[in-house]
């Protein structure tokens, strides 16, 4: 008895140290990495901020591994190499949007989306190191960040943060197909799709699975309305239906999200491009979902609060966030 | 073309608006979500429609109208309330519309921070009185959207210790939702927004029995006046701002139909316009007194419509007397979107083609008389 009941201990720790294993390797494979130009006498302070891996200048890789951090080596021209992304934000830009009616937004997850094996990285301004860290590791971006060494400490905060999530492989839950043409015209039109929260995902044919299937060029949508990408998006709105969306925000513009899910549970992730806290932000999402969890960066005791399954949708409020937050939602049966 | 270029060349053209149907004679759709039924008699437009008592005293203001007089104002409520009511004692004009157990919303104006906002004096009196029927100072709450205007007009110095301040948000900047109730609210696409819901405010839908809305005689860029019908409608709800977009304004019917929604219209039982000061031009703001006038005036009602019916004509005869355009042009040639700054210097320039029409549309609803034959006006001079 006594030796069945050691079997049965080591046989579950073993699924135990397997699950979390395979969660770290998922995890690990998605994270972004950090680009740091600063010299090895700051490597106290990046292990102190919890870093252990960054990307470094070659020549300098040694001294970096010598001090016990993981090294990526990455010349600048390697760095530069990949295509650089937009600093994730609000850009305030007079005569084209107003701050309070029509925010306009720098996001990158249409080109990740574009381009999913593609190498990318940031160069950054002060205070942008941890959204840009979180839509990377969002859309599951091969992506390296240089960021401004003030930046230091939040970003390792977010890389821990991502790091301790449970694991959320899911396929992408979309509602439009777009046929990428790899024109400039149709990726602007998969960035104000990602900007207005409309789910989409690239196919290489329209597919009877989505709602709605774009290809530029077609009698339905013909590659001059395109011109306008913002009126473009509005008319894929308006043929999709509001009602048909799988995904709804209320109470900000500037929150872009990404759903998956696979058939037994959903995930949403939440990229707040404004520099402010929002307070219950209330989430539509087609379908009935059981109560699930948030975790928000930099928020204790985030909370799914106001929770109702009616009319084929479920609705909630996240309590509050910051620059990041993940719902995880089993779907009710 | 691209993006920038277009949305820049869409910026420089005056009426041109992006995706949607612009038209505001066209309503949008609306789905209104609430709990909440009718009371048998909705306080808009309440027990008096189409009826409104307007007072009037010389004495209220000082002679350059920078400071209010109490006293006068005082004596203005007690007679205004009183020929509302038809009592002889104003103690029970206000007992017809509170018991000491109502939990009581006072529906302020502060936008037009510091000459044209609900005076401190018509507030404390309205206090004053509700206090004298009962109803114990935790009990009223005086609120207002955003925090930071309520800071600026500054109204706790001004009343009694225990009386409520609350604003819904910090400021004019969207992501503080926690104040407003996710279970009522309108939902209507006005020109593509992303965030199609405008909520009400939780305090008013789950806390106060009974409102009273004291807004103030003003110009606005987009609905031609701003009175009862605006203040008590984009002032209780979330996610207003949208209704506005390049020149075109949804506020011809949106501003109604907040206002209609319930509990918002049963529970707004009392109008008490403050017109002491007004502003005829570039309102609803009134950073300086450039555009402020003085119509020395406190009017009373249930009705808002009514009571906004005789708004139009208040703010476009003082815009006639000095020569502006009225409220009701629609000239492209007087429109030049977005730019407040030429606005506040012009009085000739719109930046949105008003809509006064919205007064009508609130009549049409239900909640008070829009013809100006029906509605019977009492003025007294104090």
């Amino acid at each position: 008895m006594r030796a069945l009941v050691l079997f049965l201990a080591l046989a579950l720790a073993g699924v135990l140290f397997t699950a979390e294993a395979q969660r770290r390797t998922e995890v690990t494979q998605r994270l972004p990495l950090l680009y740091w130009g600063g010299g090895v006498e700051t490597a106290e302070r990046l292990k102190q901020a919890g870093i252990e891996q960054i990307a470094a200048p070659p020549d300098k890789a040694a001294e970096w591994r010598k001090v016990g951090l993981k090294v990526v080596a990455m010349s600048q021209a390697e760095l530069e190499r990949r295509e650089k992304l937009l600093t994730p934000r609000v850009a305030g830009r007079a005569n084209v949007a107003s701050p309070t009616q029509r925010p306009w937004i720098d996001a990158n997850g249409w080109r990740f989306v574009r381009n999913p094996s593609g190498k990318f990285y940031y160069e950054l301004p002060q205070g942008r190191a941890a959204i840009a860290a979180a839509e990377a590791f969002v859309y599951s971006a091969d992506a390296v960040l240089k960021i401004d060494p003030a930046d230091l400490e939040v970003i390792a905060k977010m890389l821990a943060f991502l790091r301790e999530l449970p694991s959320g492989n899911l396929p992408v839950i979309a509602d439009i197909g777009v046929v990428d043409d790899g024109s400039p015209t149709t990726g602007e039109v998969m960035n104000l799709l990602t900007r207005r929260n409309l789910l989409f995902k690239k196919v290489p044919a329209p597919s009877s699975q989505l709602r709605v299937n774009i290809r530029l060029g077609s009698k339905e949508y013909p590659e001059a309305e395109a011109a306008d990408p913002s009126a473009f998006a509005q008319k894929i709105r308006q043929r999709l239906g509001d009602e048909n969306r799988s995904l709804r925000v209320y109470g900000s513009e500037i929150v872009l999200c990404r759903l998956t899910g696979d058939g037994s549970r959903a995930r949403l992730h939440l990229l707040n491009y404004g520099g402010r806290e929002i307070d219950s932000l209330r989430v539509r999402l087609r379908g009935k979902y059981g109560l699930g969890a948030v975790k928000a960066f930099g928020i204790e005791n985030a909370a799914l609060e106001e929770f109702v399954v009616a009319d084929g949708a479920t609705e909630f409020s996240i309590s509050k966030i910051g620059v990041y937050a993940v719902v995880d939602l089993p779907v009710a049966k | 073309m691209k993006r920038r270029t277009f949305v820049q060349l869409l910026a420089a053209s005056p009426l041109a608006s992006t995706i949607h149907a612009e038209d505001p004679k066209v309503a949008p759709k609306y789905k209104v979500v609430t709990p909440h039924k009718p009371a048998a008699t909705p306080g808009m437009p309440g027990p008096y429609p189409g009826k409104v008592i307007s007072v009037k005293s010389a004495k209220c203001l000082s002679e350059d109208g920078t400071k209010i007089n109490g006293e006068a104002v005082r004596e203005m409520m007690e007679r205004g309330m009183r020929a509302l009511t038809g009592d002889a004692k104003t103690i029970d004009s206000w007992r017809r519309f509170f018991t000491p157990e109502d939990i009581v919303g006072i529906k302020v104006n502060a936008g037009g921070r510091p000459w044209v906002v609900s005076s401190h004096e018509i507030v404390a009196e309205t206090i004053r009185n509700l206090m004298e029927i009962g109803v114990k100072p935790g009990q009223i709450y005086i609120y207002e959207r955003f925090q930071n205007q309520l800071d600026q007009v500054n109204y706790a110095p001004h009343i009694p210790e225990g009386v409520n301040i609350f604003a819904a948000e910090r400021a004019n900047v969207r992501g503080d939702n926690q104040s407003y109730d996710p279970g009522v609210y309108v939902e209507a696409d006005f020109f593509g927004e992303d965030d199609t819901r405008s909520n009400m405010i939780r305090l008013v839908s789950q806390k106060l029995t009974k409102i009273i809305n004291i807004p103030n005689m003003k110009d606005h860029g987009a609905t031609g006046v701003t009175g009862c019908l605006k203040n008590i409608a984009y002032g209780s709800f979330s996610n207003v701002a949208r209704t506005h977009f390049k020149g075109v304004s949804h506020t011809l019917s949106f501003v109604g139909e907040l206002a209609n929604v319930e509990p918002l219209r049963s529970r707004t039982v009392l109008q008490i316009m403050d017109g002491l000061r007004g502003v005829w031009h570039a309102g609803p703001f009134a950073p300086t007194l450039k555009y402020v006038f003085f119509p020395k005036t406190i009017q009373f009602a249930t009705d808002p419509v009514a009571i906004d019916r005789l708004l139009l004509d208040i703010i476009d005869d003082e815009r006639k007397r000095r020569g502006a355009i009225s409220i009701w042009n629609r000239d492209e040639k007087s429109l030049d979107f977005n730019n407040g700054k030429r606005r506040d210097e012009d009085p000739d320039t719109n930046i949105i083609i008003r809509e006064p029409g919205h007064v009508q549309y609130a009549g049409k609803l239900g909640l008070g008389v829009h013809d100006i034959n029906k509605i019977e006006v009492k003025e007294i001079e104090v």
